[in-house]
């Protein structure tokens, strides 16, 4: 009995981990349809356009594996999270904003190492909040706190050694600075939420589908406020449409990418879901480098911190692969999800078969609607209006490496996939 | 069987402390946004 619970964790450990690789391989790739019209249009243009796209994913996707009556029937389970996940949605949203600034006063270089603290304060959050690594052996917590700091340090030193350095005005120096720090801030204390769906064994496919009312709501209402008014913002949509299929494509492979990082936050906790994800800086190198050919006027030492934050960051991965939750900190856990059960009145039962990789919701075979199906046509259909209006940039690129890159990805997203299907049928 | 849940829904949000985290972090970094503008 007691095998078989160690080795169900221990399959549901692989899950996670392979679903936070996952999301590191589509986060990144997300960046290079966006590479190919960024010249010209402001941030929240291009922002509004990928949210936009998200926001159709985000709606079909869930439709097209579980069907609204799933959804629906999840959501009723758990009323309390619809303002959770709203709540999410809008701090992405505003640190999205924040990351805009950061990047305008202090350029990407010094913002990015800044903002990428994200996964240290998910992982603060996660201990504090949800018990996580509470109840662990010391080389399970010394392989996340070392994997999520490698990790961290890899992307800064990625980040410093392709970036160009900018020349922003010293008085804006501190207030970028804030702003970077902020926006690391505000997307780390947004996996509160995450971390407080998946404990309540809510399905990601119906977090998602909330939560982007509020980043797409949020990106509009600021994209509004930053153009002084709607008008002139749909007159800078109007102009942006060529751009739009590119746009809407990046938002597509983002939305692949967070779902595997929800699944991630489910299964292995957002202590090392998250900073598995970020390993997306490693893909969007390979994508900019092999594709895009971004990296060849760079210096010999240049090349050498490009390597050497590879291979860290690549270490940090391995580390927390090799850091799975056992006894200790997984009676830990389960204080933390009978708090939950508690208070918001769940059956903790069926919280805990969801954590484990059951389906409670599909136990009721919610019906399919013959209108899903429409509804996934009509977003093929706007993809394909979109690409019949596409134009862009005149960028070179490498298309035999794009082939290649593209080719694995999708070999990620198959294999991942079906792991995630085999194991807990998108749960 | 789910337990009963003690008060309202909002009441049981709002008393939650788990939720005032985010909450304060998203006025925090809004009102930032506006002196950055």
């Amino acid at each position: 009995m007691q095998a078989a619970a160690r080795a169900s964790t221990a399959s549901l450990h692989r899950v996670g981990v392979a679903c936070g690789l996952a999301a590191g391989a589509w986060l990144g790739g997300a960046e290079a349809p966006v590479k190919l019209v960024t010249a010209g249009f402001s941030p929240f243009i291009i922002s509004l356009g990928m949210v936009a796209g998200v926001f159709v994913a985000r709606w079909t996707l869930p439709m097209a594996l579980k069907g609204t009556s799933y959804v629906w029937q999840d959501l009723k389970e758990k009323p309390h999270l619809a303002v959770w996940a709203v709540l999410a949605g809008t701090l992405w949203a505003v640190a999205n904003t924040l990351t805009v600034f950061a990047v305008r006063d202090v350029g990407l270089s010094v913002a990015f190492p800044l903002w990428n603290i994200n996964s240290l304060v998910g992982l603060f959050w996660g201990w504090l909040l949800f018990n996580e690594l509470r109840g662990s052996g010391a080389g399970e917590r010394a392989k996340v706190l070392g994997g999520a700091a490698a990790i961290v340090a890899g992307a800064c030193l990625l980040a410093y050694a392709t970036e160009q350095h900018s020349a922003a005005a010293p008085h804006r120096a501190t207030l970028g600075i804030l702003a970077a720090l902020s926006a690391g801030l505000l997307w780390g204390t947004m996996y509160v939420p995450y971390r407080k769906a998946y404990l309540s064994g809510m399905n990601p496919l119906s977090f998602v589908t909330v939560f982007t009312f509020g980043e797409l709501g949020t990106t509009l209402a600021l994209a509004a406020v930053y153009h002084r008014g709607f008008a002139p913002l749909a007159a800078e949509l109007a102009k942006a449409r060529p751009a739009f299929f590119w746009l809407f494509l990046g938002g597509f492979c983002w939305v692949l990418g967070d779902l595997f990082q929800q699944y991630a936050a489910k299964y292995i906790g957002i202590g090392r879901g998250i900073p598995l994800s970020n390993t997306n800086q490693l893909w969007g190198l390979a994508w900019g480098a092999l594709v895009f050919g971004e990296l060849a006027g760079l210096h010999w030492t240049a090349r050498s911190l490009v390597i050497a934050g590879s291979l860290v960051m690549i270490a940090g991965a391995v580390a927390i692969g090799f850091a799975e939750a056992r006894g200790g900190e997984q009676l830990a856990r389960r204080k933390a999800v009978e708090r939950e059960c508690r208070r918001y009145g769940l059956n903790l039962e069926r919280v805990e078969a969801a954590l484990e990789g059951a389906d409670p919701p599909a136990a009721g075979q919610p019906r399919r609607h013959w209108w899903e199906a429409l509804v996934v046509l009509a977003a093929i259909g706007v993809f394909v209006y979109l690409a019949a209006n596409a134009r862009r940039q005149p960028i070179e690129f490498h298309a035999a490496w794009m082939a290649v890159l593209a080719a694995a990805s999708l070999a990620v997203l198959v294999a991942c996939g079906l792991l995630l299907w085999k194991r807990t049928r998108f749960s | 069987m789910a337990p009963e849940r003690k008060g309202s829904l909002p009441a049981a949000v709002l008393t939650d402390a788990h939720f005032w985290v985010p909450v304060v972090v998203l006025v925090l970094g809004t009102a930032l946004l506006l002196v950055l503008r």
